[in-house]
């Protein structure tokens, strides 16, 4: 054989002896785990156990007007540890110093020594879940990542780390129907329902692994599938804690001294309809023991029979349709009457001493069977076809103030108001309807709603739309800007509006709150002492319970604020608008006018006068009209009105002068004294080249005034 | 866009086929690389998977580099500088086992003084052996079956770098020596010495063993043995290899589409030992095939050069260093389909890491260097 076929053969015999069948096998491994293997292996496989899972966003922060928050997301940790993940030579060689670090940092009721035989405990008996510190902090959380072992991560040290968050409400109940939730399986309420969307931020998704289906738990894969979830936005709420918290207080000082079975109470801002407070407080019986609690929105959810503060509606729709003066006369007949043989009484003892008296002074005492009979009187003739006459006429009017429209506030389960319509057989219209309407019965209204149109007449007629929120943020950064709404430009003439706020000051002035009355400061407002749970006949009313109410705004000749306070069924310590809610109207309103600067009168409103200052202008030169205008608003007395444009103000002797400014074409004037937009108009009009160093006004120009100009540069120098 | 092409085409010289099992195995390399580091990124950068791709990609492009310089070198220079490469590769050896800083448990690499690049000294090692032997049976080709003179200098050096690799990855050592004895077989030696090195390997490696009771530290007989009795104790393979399998199921015949890996999250360095599940995975049996029939093919083209110029050193230089790299590619496909215990071998040229890709362009540089020149000296 010679070299070079030996060679071959031996090449050859290694090729197809050893490279060629190495390869089949290699192939025939592939395909026969791939395939015949195949199904048992992807049953095995992590693609059973790996699922993409919703990662829930960050939700975003409710927070009061100030910036504190009224609703936030904490997160927390929950951390496990898988026993089996870490690999032989990390698990032996961090052991001991991790379990050194547990002992004195996690698991502070058991020993090194412990801890480590568990450690190998687990790892034994293969335990890939084992509970090492359940809602740790943030802080917690990247402290125990950092031991030994742990920080090679998930993969290498089989420590697992599950966020969740939760929701808390620093300011505890405060305000708690109005903030909200949203809750598996319940309906959203409050603010965090309406704005669920902006607050939720978007989902994200990522891929899971089952540890243990049975048991469904989960771990997370950090891999490229991930979607990072949005975070959710934040909401500036109007709320105020501080009004929050005296508005919650006086309310739950009254619902229990008057044992009732639930109360609210709105504070807004007259001009804005911005609801700066809004408690409620519902009873619960608890183990015996009566508790209130913000169980219900009942300011916005629910809709009640005002009573005698819907006689403001009443007498202003009387005023608007011309049929009556406040100083007409009426006939209340000692305060009973009877409509179609059912008895209308006034609760009022004022009432009973009286038979005719001016309309204005039924109204401060709420007699009913004053409004009634007005109403009665002037809305009688029937006629549903025609709403200009008629109980129509009655209800359009009561349409033109919105009564029968909800106002929209950005709280979910807003009760819609129930205005019967004029002899709809439907809303079962009857002979007693119009009275009764007259004095706050057979319609509804939330207790807001009503607010709202109070807080119109305080506001001159313009009704504002009551809202909760004006901003939505990002990161601190403003998203959304949420203005004040108008629902209603002009709900009635100014005349009528005037009235209307005359009868509401009168009201506490002298009538049905007049031991409201308050040293400091005047406010307006209307009671109500409404029945609940009534029956009426000819012989009088069963009642069933009161409702106490009391709306109004303050103080009354410039309104800030307008507030609602509405007492569901007092049971002791009084029943009436006037000594149930109106003095909680009243402690809210003296606890604003304290704690609020604002709504004091300013000693001094207008600028001082300027006797003496040391900042004026060493030389005042500036355009006419500028300079009068400023002059006026200082209230500084001065002479002269030059027919130029630019002028200059001299002092002459004890007085100002105004002069005419007049500079020469070609010469430099002199611009010290002027501020730097004054002094380059006037250079830079000349072909100057101006520099400039400082700020202030010039002190210094290079270039004496008087000197020829010829596009030279000057220097100014500020000071 | 032609043009470019043609020209590369043109500056190429050598086996296009050659060229061609290069650059697609490169391709493989980024797509699977890519794929796989995204846990490693995620564990390490937090999620930059491109700082990775770009990392590769450098050493791919400066591979390539390599590969075209040192084909443009006359092989012949390389077997001038063998006894040379041969000498520095034993202390650098030496150097490792001693004072070389252990990375993944072993300790395989040096670190060049103040530059800070790690490279494992057996990958240069190997390639001076392969060179060496080659240049040693070619030259003793007239008396190649005589033991005194041929033999015996040619099996020293083999038995000495086997034997200094073998404490710290015996894998590799193995492989090198498989290649050593493929060549002495090619080369004409005599089967009987043949068997006679094979039974003095077997002979060294019992001897290491036997040491290792005295230096656990240095020769990691422990690891060996512990991965040989998990293989032969669990028919299905320990946990990564069964991880393996499952990827190599999900991949089913076509694959689940580039960057779909799920088992990458479950396999141990993806990237680098259990790559080739990865490519299986994503690009289905179909894939394997391909990667199995590339090595395959860079076979035939080797022994095909042989077949033209049967006695001269290039020819056994360019089938000595072919041979190191498929036997290590298909010892890294055998751990992935549970055919031999874990080794903790790259697939040459696909897996991630400098050193191994870089020694491995080289030897592709070589091996074309070798197919210019016969081709050159065919065509007279």
């Amino acid at each position: 054989m010679d070299i070079k076929n030996e060679v071959l053969y031996r090449v050859y015999g290694l090729l197809f002896g050893i490279f060629v069948p190495i390869s089949i096998v290699l192939l025939y491994k592939t395909i026969y785990i791939s395939a015949w293997e195949g199904q048992r292996w992807r049953d095995e496989g992590a693609s059973a156990y790996i699922k993409p899972h919703k990662v829930e966003a960050e939700r975003g922060n409710i927070m009061a007007d100030d910036g504190s928050l009224l609703a936030t997301s904490i997160p927390y940790y929950n951390l496990y540890f898988d026993a089996v993940a870490a690999s032989d030579y990390d698990f032996n060689e961090n052991l001991d110093t991790l379990a050194q670090c547990l002992a004195t940092h996690v698991l502070t009721d058991k020993t090194v020594g412990g801890i480590r035989q568990d450690l190998m405990n687990w790892r034994d008996s293969t335990k890939r879940y084992v509970k090492l510190k359940m809602r740790a902090s943030y802080a917690e959380k990247e402290f125990i990542q950092s031991f030994p072992l742990f920080r090679k991560g998930q993969f290498r040290s089989g420590l697992i780390v599950q966020r969740n968050s939760e929701r808390k409400r620093p300011f505890g109940i405060a305000a708690r129907r109005t903030i909200g939730y949203v809750r598996d399986g319940a309906v959203p309420v409050g603010l965090e329902g309406y704005f669920n969307e902006t607050l939720g931020g978007t989902t994200g998704t990522q891929m899971m692994l089952a540890l243990d289906k049975a048991n469904d738990i989960w771990i997370p894969l950090d891999d490229l599938t991930k979607v990072e979830p949005k975070s959710g936005d934040d909401i500036v709420t109007t709320l105020d804690i501080n009004l929050q918290d005296i508005v919650e207080n006086e309310l739950y000082k009254a619902v229990n001294y008057h044992d009732a079975e639930w109360g609210t109470a709105v504070l807004m801002e007259v001009k804005t309809g911005k609801v700066r407070a809004l408690a409620n407080l519902g009873r619960i019986e608890y183990n015996e023991e009566t508790k209130w609690y913000e169980d219900y929105n009942y300011a916005v959810g629910r809709g009640i029979e005002p009573g005698s503060t819907f006689k403001l509606a009443t007498i202003m729709a009387l005023l608007e349709d011309g049929y009556i003066d406040l100083n007409d006369s009426i006939d209340i007949e000692r305060g009973q009457t009877t409509f179609y043989e059912e008895k209308m009484e006034d609760s009022s003892p004022f009432s009973f001493k009286i038979d005719s008296t001016s309309i204005k002074r039924a109204f401060e005492i709420s007699s009913n069977v004053g409004m009634a009979k007005l109403v009665t009187q002037y809305y009688a003739e029937k006629n549903a076809a025609n709403d200009n006459i008629g109980a129509a006429k009655f209800i359009k009017r009561l349409k033109e103030f919105n009564l029968h429209i909800p106002t929209g506030v950005e709280i979910g389960g807003e009760a819609n108001p129930y205005i019967k319509e004029a002899y709809s057989e439907e809303d079962q219209w009857s002979g007693t309807t119009l009275p009764w309407m007259s004095i706050g019965y057979e319609l509804k209204l939330s207790p807001l709603q009503l607010l709202t149109f109070f807080n119109a007449v305080a506001n001159d007629g313009v009704m504002v739309k009551p809202h909760l929120v004006t901003e939505v943020q990002r990161y601190g950064e403003t998203v959304d800007l949420f203005r004040p709404t108008i629902l209603n430009k002009r709900i009635a003439s100014t005349g009528t509006i005037e009235k209307a706020q005359e009868l509401l000051e009168a009201v506490v002035t002298n009538g049905t709150a007049y031991k409201l009355k308050s040293k400091r400061f005047n406010f307006a407002g209307k009671t109500g002492t409404a029945q609940v749970n009534y029956r009426r006949s000819s012989r009088g009313t069963r009642v069933g319970g009161y409702q106490a109410s009391f709306a109004g705004y303050f103080p009354a000749e410039d309104p800030v604020y307008s507030c609602i306070v509405v007492i569901n069924k007092p049971k002791q310590n009084g029943i009436y608008g006037s000594e149930v809610a109106g003095p909680v109207f009243k402690r809210i309103a003296e606890k604003c006018y304290t704690s609020k600067l604002e709504m004091h009168r300013p000693i001094n409103d207008r600028p001082l006068k300027i006797l003496a200052s040391n900042e004026l202008p060493i030389k005042s030169i500036g355009e006419k009209t500028d300079m009068k205008y400023i002059l006026d608003y200082l209230d500084v007395e001065y002479f002269g009105n030059p027919g130029t444009d630019l002028t200059v103000l001299d002092l002459e002797g004890d007085s100002l002068m105004m002069n005419q400014r007049s500079i020469p074409a070609d010469r430099m004037p002199s611009v010290v004294g002027l501020g730097l937009r004054d002094a380059l108009f006037v250079l830079e009009n000349k072909g100057l080249k101006v520099e400039v160093d400082g700020y202030g006004k010039v002190a210094r120009q290079s270039l004496r005034a008087g000197t020829v100009i010829q596009g030279q540069t000057v220097k100014l120098t500020m000071q | 866009m032609s043009t470019i092409a043609a020209r590369i085409y043109a500056e190429l010289q050598g086996d296009k086929a050659i060229w061609a099992v290069l650059a697609l195995l490169t391709v493989f390399s980024v797509l699977a690389v890519y794929s796989s580091t995204g846990t490693l990124a995620y564990r390490v950068k937090g999620g930059d998977t491109e700082a990775y791709l770009f990392k590769h990609g450098m050493i791919l492009v400066g591979g390539l580099l390599l590969a075209y310089l040192s084909h443009l070198l006359h092989y012949k220079k390389y077997a001038n500088a063998a006894p040379y490469l041969l000498a520095l590769s034993i202390p650098l050896l030496m150097y490792t086992i001693g004072f070389g800083p252990e990375i993944n448990e072993a300790k395989r690499w040096i670190q060049i003084p103040f530059v800070g690049i790690t490279f494992q000294s057996s990958a240069f090692a190997s390639i001076a052996l392969v060179i060496y032997v080659a240049r040693a049976i070619s030259s003793k080709q007239d008396y190649i079956k005589d033991f005194q003179s041929a033999f015996i200098p040619i099996i020293v050096p083999i038995l000495i770098v086997c034997g200094l690799i073998a404490p710290a990855d015996l894998s590799t050592a193995a492989v090198l020596f498989f290649t050593c004895i493929f060549m002495m077989f090619i080369g004409r030696v005599a089967l009987q010495y043949i068997f006679l090195l094979l039974f003095l390997g077997i002979a060294l490696f019992s001897m290491l063993i036997a040491l290792g009771e005295f230096f656990p530290e240095t020769i990691r007989v422990k690891t060996w043995i512990s991965r040989v009795i998990e293989f032969t104790s669990d028919p299905d393979g320990v946990y990564q290899v069964r991880q393996a399998k499952i990827a190599i199921a999900n991949g089913e015949f076509f694959g689940l589409g580039p960057g779909n890996s799920i088992q990458r999250n479950f396999l141990p360095s993806p990237y680098s030992d259990f790559i080739y599940a990865i490519i299986c995975e994503e690009y289905g049996v179909i894939g394997g095939i391909v990667v199995i029939g590339l090595y395959l093919l860079l076979m035939f083209r080797v022994t095909r050069l042989v077949t033209k110029s049967p006695k001269a050193f290039g020819a056994m230089l360019a089938i000595g260093l072919a041979v190191s790299m498929v036997l290590q590619a298909f010892f890294n496909i055998a751990v992935s389909v549970n055919l031999i215990p874990v080794t903790g071998l790259t697939l040459p040229m696909i897996s991630m890491g400098g050193t191994s890709i870089l020694f491995t362009c080289i030897s592709f540089g070589m091996i074309l260097s070798v197919s210019k020149y016969i081709e050159s000296v065919a065509n007279e």
